[in-house]
């Protein structure tokens, strides 16, 4: 199933019950649930906050196949920005040496089983998938 | 939905998603708070990297007058969240029994 969301901040309570309504559904336990909401809010807000001049809404798949659930986004007439790029964070840094942000790619990289990313024609589009809990 | 508000005994109630849409809430408490106090996450079911980033600048700014946050009653998936981000090497965080 797919919807189009605005490019907000303010979209993301709609964009989850879309999921939800999907996941729930499929009887998709929480063990994925959880997971597959805090990949799409990452990959979705990190559009936002990297694409500020373009305003054309995000696209967003949702798919149960077989237990397992498959998230596509895409946005149009945006720079390159590859959210499958290893992220440089030093989680066992003290907290003298943290610093708030950049977490959100790493977590998803993290959470996922598997992440892709294509651009062409200033396309993008982020598919990712969650198998197990 | 995100709720925050004290509970009887000090203690900061959080409830619902904290997602980035909920930030701006979330923050505006977590800037009145000035000594230790224990985060009652029993009610809370969500939260993203955004959220992440208020606990980690609030316990940075308490932790200059030796002060810090504790968080208590954290659900499996956002304990997960923690242990992956290494916040559970920063803060003190009891799982939800």
């Amino acid at each position: 199933m797919h919807k189009d969301f605005a490019r907000d901040y303010d979209s993301l309570t709609a964009l989850y019950q879309f999921a939800e309504d999907i996941l729930a559904a499929n009887d998709i336990g929480e063990a994925i649930r959880f997971p597959v909401h805090l990949a799409l809010e990452e990959l979705f807000t990190n559009m936002v906050k990297y694409s500020p001049d373009t305003d054309g809404d995000i696209g967003v798949e949702v798919v149960v196949d077989g237990g397992g659930v498959t998230v596509t986004l895409t946005e149009e007439d945006v720079d390159e920005f590859d959210v499958t790029r290893p992220r440089d964070v030093d989680t066992g840094a003290p907290l003298a040496e943290r610093t708030p942000g950049g977490l959100g790619l790493y977590l998803l990289q993290n959470i996922v089983d598997s992440l892709e990313y294509d651009y062409h024609d200033r396309r993008s589009s982020v598919v990712f998938t969650k198998e197990s809990g | 939905m995100f709720e925050i508000a004290y509970g009887s005994d000090g203690e900061v109630l959080c409830a619902g998603r904290l997602d980035a849409a909920q930030c701006e809430k979330a923050q505006s408490f977590m800037d009145e708070i000035g000594d230790t106090r224990t985060l009652d996450f029993s009610a809370l079911e969500y939260i993203s990297s955004a959220g992440l980033g208020i606990l980690l600048k609030t316990q940075k700014r308490l932790a200059e007058s030796g002060a810090a946050l504790k968080i208590v009653n954290v659900n499996k998936h956002i304990y997960d969240v923690f242990r992956y981000s290494g916040f559970n090497a920063i803060f003190d965080i009891k799982e939800k029994q």
